[in-house]
């Protein structure tokens, strides 16, 4: 039958008939034919994913994803249930108790947006391998080098989330051959690939609006080492749950031909960041504000800038009441606050209260343009940030509980209730490096103490002596609401404790709530892919 | 022929001979289609007389319960979900291309054309269900056909006819919410910190508005043996009940026809041209729920500083004032042509060259002012579609003794080319232009402006023989292969065989002689078809589109990336359909009886199948995977208990059993065993406090009908200890902790599309009068309450208005469980018309006809929120589930005016 149809439609004149030409939309071909094509559409693209515009998506500034899974579970932010608002189903309660499951859809959608970055990485390095005439063998080393990094920037990620996990390194890899690596692996893989693409990194600073913008250049690639290093003992560690550790002395890495523990290794990159010239702003707003580009501090950002780019930033559009929102002429959703105990740890409304509260909470009476903002019952609005808890349903407190966050500087020209805003979204900065060199140097059995107190003495705080929980503590004072202090507890070994209102998991203790579980839909579709000891 | 057609062609006069059930489609189809005549089933054929009077503003209206298995939404809702709620014998595909096939006069159309003619330039309706039937359409008739036969001129005559209606609509029932001063009585009582803004203010009346319908038609024919025209034009304008929600619609007609030759030539030609306004709601979901849920103690104007108020706590809704604001116009503009040129080589040998060309236009105007979206926001798009389509078919009927040959061949190539283009921008100072002026505005953001193209074409080739012996026994095969420019390379080509067999028993001698038998026959058949209306052009190419701007060499770049996963393999989603149907008649065709059994079963199904990332990069792939099934039964009764010179009385009734399972969502891709996640959510809840997290209601899960509601199962209300109630829910896997997650306590506990339909009408005439009366229902369905759920909740107090009985209750939770999961069982009045034909005894007025109708006359449901006629039909995020979308349900009273000279 097939044959007459064919025949008939050849004697149509029909053979050429059924050709696309799509001309919104380019082959493979078109989209690498010269070099620049080449360069914009293997490497350059992949920086759309480091920010996002959807839930579960970017990096930070969008719900439901890595910084939300970093932040809203530990003890220094919650977004409580308010009446009707912010129940959704008991998401954000569960983030908070720890009791996410292998079901939950945010964790499926993280997993995949992670991953997907990973494999279009390994599309882009096979895509440059198959269009090689078009690059110079230095070009080729430099922009597959890039595309590396990225991958080890987001198989970080992977890592520190959901620990033992596939290690795909190449886009022909079939399903059966998707199989979990062990944690450690991963972690060695990511610190050599790092190491090995160095030299091919620009030496330039991405924080700047200048060539590389935004880009993964050299410091941003020692700063990840620096991150990996520190953490060294929890990503060595294949089995988290048996209560045996290796230690970050016994730790080995390989920096410029020298073989470095894990403590020294952190302080070597960040020796090399010093160097470089990055230093602490005077002034610690700086960093957040709205033409934060220049800022000497921040080393990796997401860039916003409301006119060109789409990526969203929606940690402070959550936050602030509704009639702060309208008083700002943008609508807010009143959501997320920090914790009572994140308020007493900055020593909230007695004498010694850390200058940094300001800086990063609304509080109690606030004003927009030196004018009160009123309530719909006519009083004005009181922030009460002792009064937050969990479940505020029916407390007088209810819309107004619990301190907000300021600390990036309110983008009055603003788009999209504030969602795109010029303050460009700060991922990593050097304020963390020197806290970083301190904790790594008490570790390692030195002082730390320069580089804690530096950090205090810009804020116009006393110094300290450098002890491991004083360095927890100023992290959380410094680097508040900024993505880190889910690893920082787990490195800790604070975060399977009780604290602030959350009780301890049963069976907690065991430490397995240290690692999210492999999401079950992940699992239906991989076999291969075993569930974390403690999870269902 | 010729003389029933004068009957029918002014409009609304009952067919005096038989019923309209036993006349036969053959007999009507004009014979210059190159379609092959079919004979469906007669109840599946609407005339004239069998459309639906009263106030019919829609062709679609027309239609709406007249054919078992058609289900068309309409009633209380919103006029514009009808255009999308046509299905024939139910959903076949989870993907798309579920909207039957509109042939209008041989061309082929959509839902979209067809709305926009002017129902009285409808001469006769036939829907083509089985396989058998709609085999010729190919692909494109996958989901069943609606042919649209319209009225052309006929020799002889020259006629000039008007007809007409006016009238008007009024809310008769809507959202009964706390007035101000329970409001007020409410939270003083519960010591709760509320706002009174000291007014009293009744907003779910507040946003309606009494609806005014006008629809004004003209037509003029005329000819003389060897050609005739009918030109018509029609204006509909129609000011909904909503404020600021209206439809206007143009239409001209035009249909010519020349014989030449010695009628060895015939030409038709056709042009249809309508322009079509409508200002719909912006956010219709949004306007009503804030309509129901604002304090009622707040003004419906403005407040002393110019603005409007709202309760700032309640975050989800708006003042509805400013809702109304918002604009979402759309114009569509639609110009249709068509030529054909029949050749008669031989007494028995045709020829026809047919081609089409059809332009449509759809024009969407948004505009958000700054009261409700902060900058302001106005976008405006386009999109155009031309579609060209040519076809050269060959007819041979031969006739020798007791035998009869038909062969016809056909081939068909369709190209069409869609573009579009479209912006959006924000930052606007002043909400004084509208969308008029987008310069006004400060930011063009990235992804608000864009323009697409694409070009698909589809090809066929046809054959179909059919024998018939002895006028009684006839058999039908055909097979019909499409190719698609949009499928993969590999599977370019789908070919779709069918039979089918008829047997006319009445004409057996042993049933000549039964007097009281007057027809029976009996027909069956087994076709496939082919699906594409899951894929969209490129599907199955590996291509590169733009995925965002980023910062490259210190300037912001758009990249170019993949952005979802290629299957190259991409192919014909294959429906197989069993039918099989009898036709009775008996005394005189006083009693027709018709029943249809089918069974199909949809196989290479297209869905967007979970994929593993890695090694995907998407976690979605389009690939033509799984199966489902569809069946059911259908009974059409048309009984005239009475028949005589004066009085004449004919009852119509259709019944429509349907069976969906989705069999299985698991299969094969290359090497690769995927499977598709079992229980997968399809519609949820919106609003304060449910977003995303177990406020899922509706699920397509395997092995059930497609669309059914899988909640946790509540117990009873339990009291808490400070007096108020909330859902107590079942461990119903007994593992001793309470879980909402798809995978938790969860059970099936109904399905949201009705297991049987009902069609009625009663028509009843004495001398120049008639009164119609058409019923139609929906059973064995349920209806997720969601409305009740929301505004039942004293938590929400008093930032949301809630329910009058809501404080009583002192229910003080929302938890979706199977509480408010209620029985969407109903019968609506539909309409009620009465019809007199005034005798009138001029030389130039051939007939005049007034008539009255009241449409809606009210429902018999035991479902307690404010209608039961929601989306049941079509499967998407609203199927079964009232959530706050109350568009009040309205009552229209009209009356008509029809003159033919």
């Amino acid at each position: 039958m097939k044959k007459y149809v064919y025949l008939l439609a050849c004697l149509l004149g029909c053979t050429a008939c059924f050709d696309e030409n799509p001309k919104s939309q380019l082959t493979e071909d078109e989209a690498f034919s010269t070099n620049t094509d080449l360069y914009l559409n293997t490497v350059v693209t992949l920086y759309n994913y480091i920010g996002g515009t959807t839930d579960s998506e970017g990096l930070q500034g969008t719900y439901r994803g890595v910084y939300d899974y970093n932040t809203f579970t530990t003890d220094e932010a919650l977004v409580p249930t308010r009446g009707v608002d912010w129940y959704d189903g008991g998401f954000w309660q569960g983030l908070y108790l720890h009791e996410w499951t292998a079901d939950d859809t945010a964790l499926y959608n993280t997993w995949s947006y992670l991953y997907k970055v990973v494999v279009l990485c390994n599309q882009s390095i096979a895509r440059l391998e198959q269009h090689a005439s078009l690059l110079t063998d230095c070009e080729k080393l430099v922009s597959q080098g890039e595309v590396r990094a990225i991958r080890a920037l987001f198989y970080y990620y992977l890592l520190d989330m959901f620990g033992n996990i596939p290690l795909c390194v190449s886009q022909d890899v079939a399903l059966p051959d998707v199989k979990q690596s062990f944690r450690s692996e991963v972690f060695r893989f990511v610190v050599k690939e790092l190491q090995e693409v160095l030299p091919y990194l620009p030496e330039s600073m991405s924080q700047l609006t200048d060539y590389y913008y935004g880009r993964i250049t050299r410091p941003v690639a020692w700063f990840l080492l620096m991150k990996l290093a520190l953490n060294a003992e929890i990503y060595a560690d294949d089995n988290w749950t048996d209560g045996v550790q290796l230690e970050g002395k016994n730790i080995f890495f390989t920096v410029d031909g020298q073989q470095l523990n894990a403590w020294q290794t952190v302080q070597a990159y960040g020796r090399l960041l010093t160097a470089f010239g990055y230093r602490l702003e005077t002034d610690y707003t700086r960093n957040f504000a709205r033409d934060n580009e220049s800022s000497m501090e921040n080393i990796f950002v997401i860039p916003m800038d409301k006119m060109l780019y789409a990526t969203v930033f929606k940690n402070i559009f959550r936050s602030l009441h509704y009639n702060h929102g309208s008083a700002l002429s943008r609508y807010q959703e009143n959501g997320s606050c920090a914790t009572v105990s994140t308020v007493r740890a900055y020593g909230y409304a007695t004498p010694q209260e850390d200058s940094r509260f300001a800086l990063n909470f609304f509080s109690d009476t606030v004003r927009v343009d030196g004018k009160l903002i009123y309530l719909d019952n006519g009083r004005p609005l009181v922030y009460s940030p002792l009064e937050a808890k969990l479940d505020l349903s029916g407390s007088p407190y209810e819309k107004t509980a619990g301190a907000r966050m300021s600390k990036y500087a309110i983008d009055r020209t603003a788009y999209s209730d504030g969602q795109l805003q010029n303050n460009d979204i700060v991922l990593f900065r050097y304020a963390d490096v020197l806290l970083m060199m301190a904790e790594a140097k008490i570790r390692n059995g030195e002082d730390g103490s320069a580089e804690l107190n530096q950090v205090r003495a810009r804020v116009g705080m006393g110094a300290r002596p450098a002890t491991l929980d004083n360095v927890l503590q100023e992290r959380l004072l410094e680097l508040m609401w900024e993505g880190w202090r889910r690893q920082d507890l787990i490195r800790f070994r604070r975060f399977t404790a009780a604290y602030d209102e959350r009780p301890q998991l049963p069976g907690e203790s065991s430490g397995y709530t240290t690692v999210f579980p492999i999401p079950n839909k992940a699992r239906e579709l991989n076999k291969n892919l075993k569930q974390h000891t403690g999870y269902k | 022929m010729e003389t029933q057609f004068k009957t029918t062609v002014c409009g609304f006069l009952l067919a005096a001979a038989v019923p309209a059930a036993a006349q036969r489609l053959t007999d009507q189809l004009p014979k210059d289609s190159v379609y092959r005549q079919i004979n469906v089933s007669p109840t599946d054929k609407i005339t004239q007389e069998r459309m639906n009077k009263g106030l019919v503003t829609n062709p679609l209206d027309a239609l709406s319960g007249q054919v078992a298995g058609v289900s068309v939404t309409s009633g209380s809702s919103n006029p514009t979900a009808m255009l999308n709620s046509v299905r024939v014998r139910g959903t076949t595909s989870l993907t798309g291309g579920n909207d039957p096939l509109v042939m209008i006069d041989g061309v082929s159309s959509d839902l979209a054309t067809l709305s926009s003619i002017y129902p009285a330039d409808i001469e006769s309706f036939a829907i083509l269900k089985n396989a058998s039937e709609t085999a010729q359409f190919g692909s494109r008739g996958a989901a069943g056909v609606i042919q649209v036969t319209t009225k052309k001129g006929r020799g002889g005559q020259f006629h000039i006819s008007y007809d007409g209606n006016a009238g008007f609509q009024r809310v008769y029932r809507n959202m009964e919410m706390l007035d101000a001063s329970q409001y007020i009585a409410t939270a003083q009582r519960l010591g709760v910190d509320y706002n009174n803004g000291g007014c009293s203010s009744d907003f779910p009346a507040f946003v309606t508005r009494t609806g005014f319908i006008q629809n004004h038609h003209l037509a003029f024919s005329g000819g003389n043996e060897a050609s005739h025209y009918r030109a018509s034009i029609g204006y509909m304008d129609n000011n909904t009940v909503v404020k600021t929600n209206d439809y206007q619609n143009f239409v001209a007609k035009l249909d010519l026809s020349q014989r030449a030759f010695d009628d060895r030539l015939t030409v038709d030609m056709g042009v249809f041209g309508s322009s079509q306004s409508n200002h719909e709601l912006f956010d219709e979901q949004r306007l009503f729920y804030s309509a129901a849920s604002q304090n009622p103690t707040i003004t419906t104007g403005k407040n002393a500083s110019g603005g409007w108020t709202k309760n700032s706590t309640a975050s989800q809704i708006e003042h509805p004032a400013p809702l109304l604001e918002l604009k979402d116009d759309v114009k569509y503009l639609n110009f249709n042509t068509h030529l054909r040129l029949k050749f008669q080589l031989l007494r028995d040998l045709s020829l026809s060259l047919f081609g089409s060309y059809s332009y449509t236009s759809q024009e969407n105007a948004q505009f958000c002012p700054t009261w409700v979206w902060a900058q302001g926001q106005a976008y405006r798009g386009e999109q155009k579609s031309e579609d060209w389509l040519g076809n050269v078919s060959v007819d041979y009927g031969h006739r020798w003794g007791a035998h009869q040959l038909d062969v016809l061949l056909l081939g068909e190539y369709q190209k069409q080319r869609k573009t579009a283009f479209w912006t959006l921008v924000k930052g606007f100072t002043t909400n004084l232009f509208g969308y008029h002026n987008l310069g006004a505005g400060s930011l063009r953001p990235y992804g608000g402006t864009g323009s697409s193209y694409e070009a698909p074409s589809l090809g066929s080739v046809l054959g179909s023989v059919s024998y018939t012996l002895l006028d009684r026994y006839k058999l039908t095969v055909s097979t019909r292969a499409d190719a698609s420019s949009m499928v993969g390379d590999n599977n370019r080509w789908g070919v779709f065989p069918s039979a089918s067999a008829e047997w006319d028993l009445k004409a057996e001698r042993a049933l000549q002689d039964v007097s009281w038998l007057s027809q029976l026959r009996l027909r069956a058949g087994y076709g496939l078809s082919g699906n594409l209306g899951g894929i969209s052009s490129y599907y199955s190419m590996q291509l590169m589109q733009q995925n965002g701007v980023v910062s490259a060499f210190g300037a912001p770049v758009v990249t170019m990336s993949t952005i979802r996963n290629v299957n190259p393999d991409l192919k014909w989603e294959t429906r197989g359909t069993f039918n099989v149907g009898t036709e009775w008649g008996f005394f005189d065709n006083r009693l027709v009886l018709t029943t249809d059994y089918y069974y199909s079963k949809t196989t290479d199904m297209l869905y967007e199948y979970d994929v593993p990332v890695p090694p995907f990069a998407y976690n979605k792939l389009l690939a033509n995977i799984g199966s489902m099934s569809n069946s059911g039964l259908e009974i059409g009764l048309s009984v005239t208990p009475l028949r005589k010179k004066d009085m004449e009385l004919n009852v119509n009734i259709n019944f429509a059993w349907q069976k969906n399972k989705l069999i299985s969502l698991s299969g094969d891709y290359n090497g690769t065993a995927m499977t598709a996640a079992n229980v997968s959510p399809i519609g949820s809840l919106n609003g304060a406090g449910f977003h995303g997290g177990n406020n899922n209601i509706v699920y397509q899960i395997v092995g059930q009908p497609l669309g059914v509601f899988y909640l946790p199962h509540c117990t009873g209300l339990q009291q808490e200890a400070d007096g108020s109630y909330t859902y107590a829910i079942a461990d119903l896997n007994e593992d001793g902790v309470i879980s909402l997650d798809d995978g938790g306590d969860r059970y099936v506990a109904g399905q949201a599309t009705p297991k049987l339909m009902l069609g009625s009408n009663i028509g009843f005439r004495y001398k120049n009068i008639d009164v119609s009366l058409q019923m139609n229902g929906a059973f064995g369905h349920k209806i997720y309450n969601g409305t009740s759920l929301t505004y039942m909740n004293m938590a929400s107090f008093p930032a949301y208005n809630v329910m009058k009985e809501a404080p009583a209750r002192n229910i003080q939770d929302q938890t979706a469980t199977d509480y408010w999961l209620e029985n969407g069982n109903y019968l609506n009045f539909d309409y009620l018309t009465v019809g007199w034909n005034v005798p009138v005894r001029s030389k130039y007025i051939s007939s005049l006809r007034l008539s009255c109708s009241v449409n809606n006359l009210g429902t018999i449901t035991g479902y307690s929120g404010l209608t039961p006629m929601i989306n049941s039909h079509v499967v998407n995020n609203t199927l079964g589930i009232d959530d706050k979308r109350s568009y009040p349900v309205y009552r229209s009273y009209s009356v008509g005016f029809s003159i033919q000279f």
